[in-house]
C-alpha cells in the first residue's frame, strides 16, 4: 500500500500569514481548541526619530495628519551606554518595578512590547492600566510596539516550548530587530543601544548568547543618579530568601481546581475577608450561603488574607467553632518586639497571640449560652487579591540604624494607617529619612515563609501631621480621584467660560422643549457657604385652593453629554468628596459652581418637577420639564428660617416658604406614618479659621426645620422621578434601594437592650422598628435615644443604586425611606447617579433621545457599582477627615466630657463623646488596671473594674471621661485618648 | 445487510466470467492484483485545524472522505447504589460508556436518517467500542469524561460500498487526534493545559491502534481482500472483519510478529444476491436446475474452515492487517 502525506502547516504556508493554536476553556466548563490566523505586516513603524524609513508608515489621526515619533533621536546615555539608549522590558520587570517606571526622573524612551503587554494584562489587571496610562504620557515616551504583527519579529512557539521561553524569546527577536533596524537608520552613526531589562536568568544567558544588550532591572537602576532611592521601588517579588529548606508558617494554598470543585459543591465559600476593627486576629467573611458571617480566628485560619482579598474558605469542625470575640486586640500591643530581619523562631502564633486566643476560648466556654457559639472557618485559598498602595508610616521600633546619611539597606516594617491591613515587611535604604513620614507602600507577595507580607516603597507623602500629607493620605486611602481635571475634559466645557448665558432668542436650539419658568418665585436654601447651588424650590396657590410645588433641579445634563471625557470622568469619580477644609469635585468647577449651579439672580438652565398638591399634602398630578428658572434669593438653612419665623415679611417669596413648610411637615408627617426610619448618627462640624484653615472648634448640627422641609421635597422629587423612570424604562431606569436588613442583625442590639434597660425592639418591619426605637426612651438621659438609633443604624445594609432590571420590583423598596421605589435626581452637580437619571428622565418626557449606554445594562450595572463603593468611599473619607481635623482641634488641650458607653468588652469598653461625635476606646491598660483584677460579665454587659479604679462600668451607662490628645503610635494620627473620671 | 450501495450493471455473461477467473487458482483478478493485495490509496491527516483530529482518505477509485474528530469535556451521569467503581483502597477503574462516542455519517445523495450511513454509522461505532480500551481512555474522573464526536463526511458519490474508506479514515482521524493535558488534581473538576502543543494522543504509542474494518469476500475457495464493486457482484460471501494492531506489551514478549487483534466480525448480504439469473432457454417449471445456466447468483453461507482462513488471512502476523495498519501508521508519524 503506498501513501502520500502532506500536513496541514502550521506556519500557513506564507511568510504572512501564521497562526495560533492554542486550548480555551470557558466558564461553563467547556475546552475548546482554539485556532486564530494571525496576518503579519511589514508597515508597523519602530517609532524611532532616528528612522526615516518607518516615516511613511507613521500612523495618522483623524485629520490625516501623521503623528510624530515617539523615541527621541537623543535618548539619555548611562556609564555603560554612553552613545544612549532605549529599553525593551520584559513582562516581569514591569510586574516587579512599575513604580520605577513612573518615576518622571528616569526610564525614558521605552518600548512596550506588544508581548508584554498582553502578559502584563493578564496578570495584573491594575498594572496594566498604570502601563497604558505611562504609554500616553507624552514626556515619558513610552511607545507601544506590536512586535506580534509584525512579520520579521512574530515568534511561533515551537513544540514543548513553555508560553514563558516563547514570549522571552519574542522579546529577544524584537530586541535584536530594533538593534539592526537602528544600525541600519543611522547610517554608519553609532546607533543606540537596545537594551532588555530582563530578571530571568536564562534569558539573559540567551540574550547575552546571541549578542544583545541584556541587565537585570536591578542592575540598571544601580547605575543610574538616584539609585538608592530608586532601588527601594522595587518589588519584592523576586527576591527570594536564599536557603531551601525555610521553615513554612502558613498551610499551602488548595490548587485552583480543588477550590473550584469545592465552590460548586458547596463545600468551599468564597467572599471578601473582611477583619474586625477592634481585634486584627479576628476576621470574617460573609458567604451567601449563610445568613450571618462565618468567623475566622487567628493569623493561621487567615493564612495570608489581607482584608478586602476574595478569599475561599472552609468551615472548621463544630468542636471550634466559638462566640465572636469579648476582647479588644491591636497588633501593636500583641507584637511590638518583633524584629523584621529575625526569621529564625519565628512563629505564626506567637506565645502572645496564642495566649490571647486561648483566653478568648476560655471567655467562650465560661458563657454557657450555646447560641452565642458561631460558625468558624479558615482560608483555604485566595481567589481574588485585593492589594492596593496603602498608606503608613515606618515603625520607629524597627529602625536599626536612624542615620539619615547612611545607605545600608535594612529590613523595616510599615504600619498601615488603616488598622485591619497587617504591618508590612518592607527593605530600604533611606529608613532614616523615612521615619516621621507618611509614606504610600505597596504589598508585593506574601510567602508561606513569612509571617509578615513584603511590599516595597512607592513614595513619600510627607512629614506626619502635616495638612497637605494627612489629606493626600485620606484621599489615597479611600481612593478619591483628586488629580486636577485632565484637559481633554476641560476641552468639553463651554467656549464662553463664565460669560455664559441663557440665550435671550427663544429660537435658539438651548431653548427647544424648554418651559420658561422665569416668572415663578424660586428661591434656595442651602448650608452656609454653599457654592453648588443644586436645587431650587417654589409654591404658589392655585386658582382652585390646591398648590403648585415645583423643585428645580440644575441641569447639568445639558452640559454634560453622554460618552464625552467630561462624562468618563464623572462617572469615574462619581461623587463629589467633601473634607472638611477640601472639596473634590465631580465636575469641574466652571459647571458645578457657576453655570450648573442654580444661582440667585441669574437666569438658569433646570430641570423641573411641578406638582398639583392639595391643602392636605395629596399629590393630584406631577409634571417634569425642562425650564429656564431664575432664583430670587439663596437662603441659608438660618436665613430661611429666620425669615419664615418673622410674622412682618409678607412678601410673596417668604408666603411661597411658609407654604413649602406647611406641606413639608405633612409629608414627613405620612412618611413616619408609612414606617419611615428616624435614623441617627453623630454629627459634627469643625470650624476653620479662614485665612490657614487651622481647626478653632468642634459644633454639633443642628437641625433646623427649614434642613427639613428641603429634605421632604427632595424626596418628594426622587420618588416621583423614580416611578416615571421605571415606567418608562423598566429594565434600564437606574434606581436606588435600601435592603431590609436581615433580623439577625439586630439580634445582639435587642438582648443588649433588653438586659440593660428592660426594652424591647422589634424589627420585624420598619415601621415596627421605628415605634419601638420611639418608645427606648430614658427620661434621665435625653442622648440615650439618640444612641440607640446610631446602634440601630449600624445594624442595617447600606443603600445602593441598582440598575431595575436586576430587582424583581418588591426588591426596589427602600427600607430607612419606607418608599416602594427612589432614586437619586436631586444633586447632578455632585453625583454621577443623578446625572444619569436626568438623562433617563429627559428621554422619558421625550425631550431627547436616550443615548446607547444607558440602554445597556451591562453598562449600567458597571456605572452602579463604581458608584456604590466611590459613594461609600466619599462618606467613610469626610468622617475621616472630621476626625482628623478634631484630633487637631483638640491639641493640645485637655477637657471633660460626657460620654456613654457603647460597647463593652472584657479588657476595655468603647465610649461615643457627642460634643465631639468621636468614638473611642478605653482600655483597662490605659486606666492602669491589670486585666486579672477586672471581672467582666458578658451577659449583662458589665465589666467590674478592680485595681485602683473599682467602679463597674456598663453598657449604655453615662461615664465622664477626660480628654486629651494623643499621637497615636499604630497609625501615626493624632487621635484622642480617653481616660475615666 | 444494508441496502446494497449500488447494483454493478453486469450482464449475466459477464458475471459468470468474472466469477470463474476468481474461482482459478491463482485467482485472477479483473485488475491484476493478487489475492492479498490492497489498491492503493492517497492519505492525509490533520487537515482541519479547528478538530482534535482528522484525515482525508482517497481510494484510487476515486471516493474520497474526510472525517474530524471533535472532543467535549461532559458531566457523567451519576448512578447512585450501581457506582462501584472505587474500590475499597481509593483507586478507581476507569469505566468508560458506550454513549461517549458519537458517531455521525453524512453521505451525498441520502439521509441523515437513511438506512445506509446509520447502519453503517452503527457498523464502525460497533468495532470502536469493541476495544473497551478507547471509551475507558474518555473517563477523567468519576464526574467527568471526555465525550467524542466523530463526523465523516464521504465527498464522493457512494460508487462502491464504502465502508473500508469510512473505516480507514475514521482510524487515521483518530489515531491523529490529541486531547488537551490534565493540568488539575484528578479527583477535581478538570482544568486543562493551554498550550496545545501539549496536548496527549488518545491513542498513545503504548495503546493498540483504533480498529479498521476490512472488506473480504470468498468466492469458491478463492479469500479476495479490498474486493471492487465487480468482485462483489460474483461474491459468494462478504465479511467485514475490524481488527486492530496488536498490544506493543504482548509484541515484546512474542516471539515474531504477534498476530492482529480481531475485535468483530460480520458477515455482510453480498450484492451478487440480487443479480439476475441468466439462463441458456427459458425459464422452466420447478425448481430450475443450476447446471447449465449462464449464471445463478450465489445462496448459502459460508464453511467454517473457510472463514477460519479467511481470518488467518487479515490477521495472521504479515497478514492483510497488518500491512494496511502500518501503512496507516505511516501517514501519520
Amino acid at each position: 500500500m503506498t501513501s502520500l502525506k502532506r500536513p496541514w502547516r502550521a506556519d500557513g504556508g506564507g511568510p504572512e500569514l501564521a497562526s495560533k493554536v492554542y486550548v480555551r476553556s470557558t466558564k461553563s466548563g467547556k475546552v475548546q481548541k482554539i485556532v486564530r490566523e494571525v496576518y503579519l505586516r511589514r508597515d508597523i513603524p519602530c517609532s524611532s526619530m532616528l528612522c526615516e524609513a518607518c516615516l511613511k508608515h507613521a500612523p495618522s489621526n483623524s485629520q490625516n495628519q501623521a503623528q510624530p515619533f515617539v523615541l527621541s533621536a537623543k535618548p539619555a546615555g548611562t556609564k555603560r551606554f554612553p552613545q544612549g539608549h532605549y529599553l525593551i522590558p520584559d513582562t516581569n520587570a514591569f510586574l516587579t518595578g512599575m513604580d520605577l517606571f513612573e518615576v518622571e526622573s528616569a526610564f525614558h524612551d521605552v518600548i512596550v512590547l506588544q508581548t508584554v503587554l498582553e502578559e502584563v494584562r493578564n496578570r495584573s489587571l491594575p498594572l496594566y492600566h498604570r502601563l497604558v496610562n505611562l504609554t500616553k504620557n507624552e514626556s515619558k515616551r513610552f511607545y507601544v510596539f506590536f512586535n506580534e504583527f509584525r512579520a520579521e519579529t512574530h515568534v511561533l512557539r515551537l513544540p514543548g516550548e513553555t508560553i514563558n521561553d516563547r514570549n522571552d524569546r519574542a522579546v529577544r527577536a524584537a530586541v535584536a530587530w530594533y538593534a539592526g533596524h537602528l544600525a541600519m537608520a543611522v547610517n554608519g552613526r553609532k546607533p543606540p543601544a537596545v537594551v532588555m531589562i530582563s530578571d530571568d536568568k536564562g534569558n539573559l544567558a540567551k540574550a547575552k548568547a546571541e549578542k544583545i544588550d541584556g541587565m537585570k532591572l536591578v542592575e540598571y537602576v544601580s547605575h543610574l543618579d538616584d539609585a538608592t532611592h530608586l532601588l527601594d521601588m522595587i518589588s519584592e517579588l523576586h527576591e527570594r530568601r536564599p536557603g531551601g529548606k525555610a521553615e513554612m508558617f502558613y498551610p499551602e494554598y488548595y490548587s485552583m481546581s480543588k477550590l473550584l470543585t469545592g465552590i460548586k459543591a458547596g463545600t468551599i465559600h468564597q467572599g471578601i475577608f473582611n477583619i474586625s476593627a477592634y481585634n486584627f486576629l479576628e476576621g470574617s467573611v460573609h458567604v451567601p450561603a449563610f445568613e450571618k458571617s462565618l468567623l475566622i480566628l487567628g493569623r493561621e485560619n487567615a493564612n495570608r488574607a489581607v482584608s478586602g482579598d476574595v478569599v475561599a474558605i472552609e468551615i472548621l469542625p463544630k468542636d471550634q467553632w466559638k462566640a465572636p470575640s469579648s476582647k479588644l486586640v491591636e497588633e501593636e500591643s500583641l507584637d511590638k518586639n518583633d524584629n523584621p530581619d529575625a526569621e529564625d523562631g519565628e512563629e505564626v502564633v506567637t506565645e502572645r497571640d496564642r495566649r490571647a486566643l486561648q483566653e478568648e476560648v476560655r471567655q467562650t466556654q465560661r458563657s454557657t449560652a450555646e447560641n452565642r457559639l458561631q460558625p468558624t472557618a479558615r482560608v483555604v485559598g485566595v481567589i481574588k487579591r485585593n492589594w492596593r498602595q496603602y498608606v503608613g508610616h515606618v515603625d520607629r521600633d524597627s529602625v536599626k540604624s536612624t542615620d539619615k546619611h547612611s545607605r545600608q539597606q535594612q529590613m523595616v516594617f510599615v504600619r498601615p494607617m488603616d488598622r485591619r491591613i497587617p504591618k508590612i515587611r518592607m527593605r530600604t535604604r533611606q529608613a532614616g529619612e523615612l521615619l516621621g513620614k507618611r509614606i504610600l507602600v505597596t504589598i508585593d507577595a506574601w510567602d508561606r515563609d513569612s509571617r509578615y507580607p513584603f511590599g516595597h516603597f512607592v513614595r513619600s507623602l510627607g512629614d506626619l501631621e502635616t495638612k497637605g500629607a494627612e489629606t493626600e493620605a485620606l484621599l489615597l486611602e479611600y481612593d478619591v480621584q483628586y488629580r486636577p481635571f485632565a484637559n481633554a475634559v476641560l476641552d468639553c466645557l463651554p467656549r464662553e467660560g463664565h460669560d455664559w448665558k441663557v440665550p435671550q432668542e427663544k429660537a435658539d436650539p438651548g431653548w427647544q422643549g424648554r418651559r420658561d419658568l422665569r416668572d415663578l418665585i424660586v428661591c434656595s436654601i442651602d448650608p452656609v457657604g454653599c457654592v453648588d447651588i443644586d436645587d431650587a424650590l417654589h409654591a404658589r396657590p392655585l386658582p382652585n385652593g390646591n398648590y403648585e410645588v415645583g423643585v428645580h433641579i440644575a441641569d447639568v445634563s445639558h452640559f454634560v453629554k453622554p460618552n464625552t471625557a467630561m462624562d468618563k470622568e464623572a462617572s469615574i469619580r462619581g461623587t463629589t468628596v467633601y473634607l472638611v477644609d477640601k472639596r473634590i469635585d465631580m465636575l469641574p468647577m466652571l459647571l458645578g459652581t457657576d453655570l450648573c449651579s442654580l444661582k440667585p439672580y441669574v437666569e438658569r438652565y433646570a430641570f423641573s418637577v411641578l406638582w398639583e398638591i392639595d391643602s392636605d399634602a395629596n399629590i393630584i398630578n406631577a409634571n417634569f420639564t425642562k425650564s429656564v428658572i431664575r432664583s430670587r434669593e439663596a437662603f441659608s438653612y438660618e436665613q430661611a428660617q429666620l425669615r419664615i419665623d418673622d410674622a412682618s415679611q409678607q412678601d410673596d417669596l417668604t408666603k411661597s416658604m411658609r407654604v413649602l413648610m406647611m406641606l413639608s411637615k405633612k409629608f414627613k408627617q405620612k412618611r413616619m406614618d408609612a414606617g419611615a426610619l428616624n435614623l441617627a448618627s453623630p454629627e459634627v462640624r469643625v470650624e476653620l479659621e479662614s485665612e490657614t484653615s487651622d481647626p478653632i472648634d468642634v459644633k454639633t448640627k443642628q437641625a433646623l426645620d427649614t434642613n427639613s422641609l428641603v429634605e421632604e421635597f427632595m424626596l418628594l422629587a426622587n420618588t416621583s422621578v423614580a416611578a416615571k423612570v421605571y415606567t418608562a424604562f423598566p429594565q434600564t431606569a437606574l434606581l436606588r434601594r435600601h435592603a431590609a436588613p436581615p433580623k439577625s442583625n439586630f439580634e445582639d442590639l435587642a438582648v443588649q437592650l433588653k438586659v440593660k434597660k428592660g426594652m424591647t425592639l422589634r424589627s420585624d418591619s420598619s415601621k415596627a422598628l421605628a415605634d419601638s426605637l420611639d418608645t427606648c426612651v430614658d427620661p434621665t438621659v435625653p442622648f440615650f435615644n439618640t444612641m440607640v438609633r446610631i446602634l440601630a443604624t449600624r445594624c442595617m445594609m447600606s443603600a445602593e443604586y441598582f440598575c431595575a432590571g436586576t430587582q424583581a420590583y418588591p426588591e426596589f423598596r427602600h427600607y430607612g425611606l419606607a418608599s416602594e421605589i427612589y432614586t437619586h435626581f436631586t444633586s447632578p452637580i455632585r453625583r454621577y447617579a443623578d446625572l444619569e437619571v436626568h438623562r433617563q428622565l429627559a428621554a422619558a418626557i421625550e425631550y431627547e433621545v436616550l443615548h446607547q449606554s444607558l440602554h445597556s445594562r451591562a453598562k449600567l450595572e458597571a456605572v452602579c457599582k463604581n458608584i456604590n463603593v466611590r459613594h461609600r468611599n466619599a462618606q467613610l473619607a469626610g468622617r475621616a477627615s472630621v476626625s482628623y481635623y478634631v484630633g487637631q482641634a483638640l491639641k493640645g488641650r485637655s477637657l471633660v466630657e460626657e460620654a456613654y458607653v457603647m460597647r463593652v468588652f472584657s479588657n476595655g469598653f468603647v465610649v461615643i463623646v457627642p460634643r465631639f461625635g468621636v468614638e473611642d476606646v478605653v482600655r483597662l491598660k490605659d486606666l492602669g488596671v491589670d486585666e486579672k483584677e477586672s471581672e467582666f460579665d458578658g451577659d449583662r454587659y458589665v465589666l467590674r473594674i478592680g485595681g485602683e479604679v473599682r467602679r463597674d462600668v456598663e453598657l449604655f451607662q453615662r461615664v465622664k471621661v477626660g480628654i486629651t490628645d494623643e499621637l497615636e503610635e499604630s497609625t501615626g494620627k493624632r487621635k484622642i485618648r480617653l481616660r475615666l473620671v | 445487510m444494508a441496502p446494497s450501495a449500488t447494483q454493478t450493471l453486469l450482464s449475466p455473461a459477464e458475471l459468470s466470467y468474472i466469477h470463474h477467473s476468481l474461482s482459478l487458482s491463482p485467482p485472477i483478478r479483473p485488475d491484476g492484483r493478487s489475492p492479498t493485495e490492497f489498491r492503493p490509496l492517497f492519505a492525509e491527516t490533520d487537515i482541519l485545524p479547528n478538530t482534535n483530529g482528522s484525515a482525508r482518505v482517497c481510494f484510487a477509485d476515486g471516493s474520497e472522505a474526510i472525517a474530524g474528530v471533535k472532543a467535549e469535556v461532559e458531566r457523567s451521569i451519576a448512578r447512585p447504589g450501581l457506582d462501584i467503581s472505587a474500590d475499597d483502597d481509593g483507586e478507581e477503574e476507569r469505566h468508560g460508556e458506550n454513549a461517549w462516542v458519537e458517531m455521525s455519517i453524512e453521505i451525498p445523495g441520502h439521509r441523515d436518517d437513511d438506512a445506509l450511513p446509520v447502519f453503517l454509522a452503527a457498523m464502525l461505532t460497533e468495532a470502536l467500542l469493541a476495544d473497551s480500551e478507547l471509551k475507558d481512555r474518555l473517563w477523567i474522573n468519576r464526574r467527568f469524561h471526555w465525550k467524542l464526536y466523530i463526523d465523516i463526511l464521504l465527498l464522493s458519490p457512494p460508487s462502491s460500498y464504502p465502508l473500508p474508506l469510512l473505516s480507514l479514515t475514521t482510524h487515521l482521524s483518530l489515531l491523529s487526534t490529541h486531547l488537551p493535558a490534565l493540568i488539575s488534581d484528578p479527583a477535581d473538576d478538570p482544568l486543562f493545559n493551554d498550550d496545545w502543543h501539549s496536548a496527549t494522543p488518545l491513542y498513545p504509542p503504548s495503546s493498540s491502534t483504533p480498529p479498521v474494518t476490512l472488506l473480504v469476500t470468498t468466492i469458491g475457495e478463492t479469500i479476495l481482500l479490498d474486493p471492487t464493486p465487480e468482485e462483489l457482484a460474483v461474491a459468494d460471501a462478504v465479511l467485514a472483519l475490524s481488527v486492530a494492531a496488536p498490544l506493543p506489551s504482548k509484541a515484546k514478549k512474542g516471539k515474531g510478529n504477534p498476530q492482529a487483534r480481531l475485535l468483530a466480525i460480520r458477515t455482510l448480504d453480498p450484492p451478487s444476491r440480487l443479480t439476475p439469473l441468466g439462463t441458456t432457454a427459458g425459464p422452466t417449471e420447478g425448481a430450475p436446475p443450476r447446471t447449465g445456466m449462464a449464471w445463478a447468483p450465489p445462496q448459502g453461507g459460508l464453511k467454517r474452515e473457510l472463514l477460519s482462513r479467511v481470518i488467518k488471512a487479515v490477521v495472521a502476523p504479515g497478514g492483510g492487517a497488518e500491512e494496511v495498519l502500518a501503512g496507516l501508521a505511516g501517514v501519520v508519524a
